[in-house]
């Protein structure tokens, strides 16, 4: 009862400080006053205060066991550990649009308060307070997880059994709205800059918030994609389901914008297209969450349904002609000059946008397409898998190809001197290639082996060369050059380390594609099975029971390694009982053990599935050196001038 | 052991992972998985048979199984459920027809955008061309037709 009220108020507070904040921003735009502006930027202080004291309501109401409230009686139980009762808050469709809308004011706020131009900021802020507004309104008229219900159930059903099997639930979640939302702020920006016919500086005033929410976006699918790995059951980490494609999109377009803005700030070219990558991006967020919501699309992860299907897709289109509206004037204005070599930085840039955007294209198409058939001629196909790991195979060599060389090559024009370091990276290659061939692996694998060297001879060419020609004119120590060339310019290094991460990435996604092992087996207890080398044995069938869940749990040994624990989880709220997979990782290897079945009777017998897949473990080591690279981008000079600008803008 | 049945009251459920009659389920070897995974669950939402846990996929691992036992070929199996649920059942769309746009995407996307792009970088490298060049003797000679005319205009 009383967080309900609580909510409710909180709600109306932050939505009435939006509208106040839009008015100020609209204010200050006509009136040139300075002082609206404060007024906007303190309004987006106050609704996000309301918004999180909303938020801490029905964190109270779900961790109180208050059924009277709505959201807790359908999504919650009592007997559920209160870190499951915590992150039961966006397990659902009204929690987690709250949740998106308490980081939509985080964002205008923290945006809001590094806004010094008097041109761009009414024109950012008022964008990003119509955004915050869609959000907030829905949340309180329209999916309003508050309502009172008059007679409260005693306990409630909890959350999907599959959101509650494994902590990182609590984590992706929020690391994919946090990277969502994050997009906003250049698209803001992006809206400003038309609108004010400011064309060029936008970009790099909002690289910071990009790369911000490029970083979380790429650590959310990484978190999903351990998720599914962990929990759904079938040892593989990316299924290409609709709604995994629905945050693939937006961190496509994010990270083609983001080798273009390069393009853009130094060069001052390509400046129409990144006004449309950033709405497209932006726009990819809205259309993921209309996919997942509306129904409209099958997904093993479309959790929660609701009536927001088509208010999510009049939003979209309202940006989509919002961004695409003003860039109609933009492209008749803005007239770029200078050419592009083909064979240049900023030329192999645009080419890897060109392959980052038709990537992004084909997720898009293909998400869609079996509903395009169906409404064309009524036939049912589907798209899945199979289909989309045939067409990135080409395209992610392609990438890889231009990855190397692109960092490689100056701007503007080849020069003789890089000719020399291609020429071992194309040695490398053919190298990498022959011995993958010579070893025994496919084709793809020993290209994939071939690229990966070819990125590294890249990779330590620039990140090593340039200390070592130094060292050896100064007679300085090379290893000491090279330590302070990295404290001082550890930017650049941020990103090399980046690509160092893709090319790990590639690399374990390519092995663990083609050489997965899957068998399944029933064993008697105590029966040794040897598989791949490993002798594996069933020691006890045991019955685990916990409040909110009863569990059969199996002990097996994989010789070597250690006992492992698949088991069964069988929960109040589920018909069906969901397995939790239980994975042995080693450098090379995965061990993969569900339980199928048991013997129910006597407890005798016991199904095991074992999925050996190899080098799974180094696609999460890779998320960790991209992370830590993003960091290195992100971290303040080292040297700041006192209370400059720059030093700030950092720390952001 | 009278515990297992015990756990089978308590839970009052249908153990949907089990086959009936507390059988257990066949083995099945890496080519079962194989061919599972390229035909969808017909009752999930975005799992394909060697995911899923549903009993129709089950059946589905099985029915592959015995195939192969009885020495029937991976397309031969891939049929066998084409012909009982249509080409809906394939995670792959045809190569034939309406799916042959969607096979063409990426070749669709590198040539609409790689057009757009390649027009984009055109008009700005002829921009550039277009501009003229000004050697400094002009440069100079503008500068001071420039002064002259402003110290003209400050006088009158």
């Amino acid at each position: 009862m009383i967080p309900a009220a609580v909510g409710d108020v909180s709600l109306v507070v932050a939505v009435l400080f939006s509208l106040l904040g839009l008015l100020a921003a609209v204010a200050a735009w006509y009136s040139r006053d300075a002082r609206y502006i404060q007024m906007a930027k303190r309004a987006a202080l106050v609704s996000f205060l309301g918004t999180l004291a909303a938020f801490a309501a029905l964190e109270w109401a779900l961790l109180s066991d208050d059924f009277s409230v709505i959201y807790v009686a359908s999504n919650s139980t009592r007997a559920n550990p209160t870190w499951v009762k915590f992150a039961t808050l966006w397990a659902a469709l009204e929690g987690s649009i709250l949740l998106w809308a308490l980081f939509q004011t985080l964002y205008t706020w923290l945006a809001g308060r590094r806004m010094r131009d008097y041109w761009i900021s009414p024109v950012a802020l008022g964008t990003l307070f119509v955004i915050q507004l869609f959000f907030l309104v829905n949340v309180l008229f329209v999916i309003n997880p508050f309502i009172v219900l008059p007679h409260p159930p005693s306990d409630g059903p909890g959350p999907n059994p599959l959101l509650q099997n494994h902590w990182m639930m609590a984590v992706h979640p929020i690391l994919m709205y946090l990277g969502f939302v994050g997009l906003s702020v250049p698209f803001a920006y992006a809206i400003a800059a038309m609108w004010t016919r400011r064309y060029q500086t936008w970009v790099t005033e909002t690289k910071w918030w990009l790369i911000i929410a490029w970083g979380f976006l790429t650590a959310a699918i990484y978190a999903g994609g351990w998720w599914s790995y962990e929990v759904l059951g079938w040892g593989g980490y990316w299924g290409w389901d609709p709604v995994e494609n629905a945050s693939f999109i937006p961190w496509l377009l994010a990270t083609a914008f983001l080798h273009t803005a390069m393009v853009q700030e130094r060069r001052g070219l390509f400046r129409t297209w990144n006004f449309a990558l950033v709405t497209l991006a932006f726009a990819a967020t809205v259309f993921g969450t209309f996919l997942t919501r509306s129904g409209v699309i099958e997904s093993v992860h479309a959790f929660a349904g609701g009536p927001v299907g088509p208010i999510f897709l009049s939003f979209l289109l309202v940006i989509l002609a919002v961004g695409f509206g003003l860039l109609g004037r933009v492209s008749s204005e803005v007239r770029d000059v200078g050419a592009v070599q083909p064979l240049s930085r900023e030329g192999l840039l645009l080419f890897g946008a060109l392959v980052l955007v038709t990537m992004a294209f084909v997720v898009i198409l293909g998400t869609l397409f079996p509903l395009l058939v169906e409404a064309f001629n009524g036939a049912k196909v589907s798209v899945g898998a199979p289909f989309f790991n045939q067409l990135f195979v080409p395209l992610g060599y392609l990438l890889l190809l231009l990855m190397g060389l692109g960092p490689v090559l100056p701007w503007r024009r080849a020069e003789p001197e890089t000719l020399r370091v291609v020429v071992w990276m194309a040695i490398a290659l053919v190298l990498g290639t022959a011995l993958g061939l010579v070893v025994g692996w496919t084709l793809w694998v020993s290209l994939t082996v071939g690229f990966v060297l070819f990125n590294l001879v890249a990779l330590g060419w620039l990140s090593f060369g340039p200390a070592l020609r130094r060292a050896r004119a100064t007679g300085a120590s090379p290893l000491k050059t090279f330590f302070s060339q990295f404290a001082h310019s550890h930017r650049r290094f941020g990103g090399y380390t980046v690509h160092l991460g893709v090319i790990v990435a590639a690399l374990a996604i390519s092995f663990s594609q083609s050489y997965r092992l899957d068998v399944q087996k029933t064993l008697d207890i105590g029966q040794k099975w040897n598989v791949v080398g490993r002798d594996i044995v069933v020691h006890k069938l045991r019955l685990v029971r916990e409040p909110y869940r009863d569990s059969v749990v199996a002990d097996v040994e994989v010789s070597g390694l250690g006992v492992a624990h698949p088991r069964l989880n069988y929960y109040r709220s589920s018909q069906t009982p969901f397995a939790s997979p239980a994975v042995t990782y080693t450098w090379l290897k995965d061990y993969y053990l569900v339980l199928q079945a048991f013997d129910q009777e006597k407890g005798s017998w016991v199904t095991l599935r074992l999925v050996v897949t190899p080098l799974v473990l180094w696609l999460w080591i890779s998320a960790g050196i991209i992370i830590f690279g993003t960091l290195l981008i992100l971290w303040p000079t080292a040297a700041p001038v006192a209370g400059s600008e720059v030093s700030r803008e950092a720390a952001i | 052991m009278k515990r297992w049945l015990l756990v089978l009251l308590l839970l009052a459920v249908p153990v949907a992972a089990q086959t009936v009659g507390n059988q257990p389920p066949p083995d099945y070897s890496p080519k079962v998985f194989e061919i599972a995974k390229k035909l969808r669950c017909p009752v999930c939402r975005g799992e394909s048979a060697a995911e899923s846990n549903a009993g129709v996929t089950q059946e589905m691992r099985r029915q592959i199984a015995e195939m192969l036992k009885e020495g029937k070929s991976e397309d031969e199996i891939i049929q066998y459920f084409v012909d009982r649920y249509t080409n809906w059942i394939l995670y792959e769309p045809p190569k034939k027809g309406l799916g042959l746009v969607v096979w063409l995407a990426p070749v669709l996307g590198l040539l609409i955008f790689g057009l757009g792009f390649y027009a984009y970088t055109r008009a700005a490298a002829q921009r550039e061309a277009a501009m003229v060049d000004v050697d400094d003797a002009e440069i100079a000679r503008v500068e001071a037709e420039l002064e002259e005319r402003s110290r003209s205009g400050g006088k009158s």
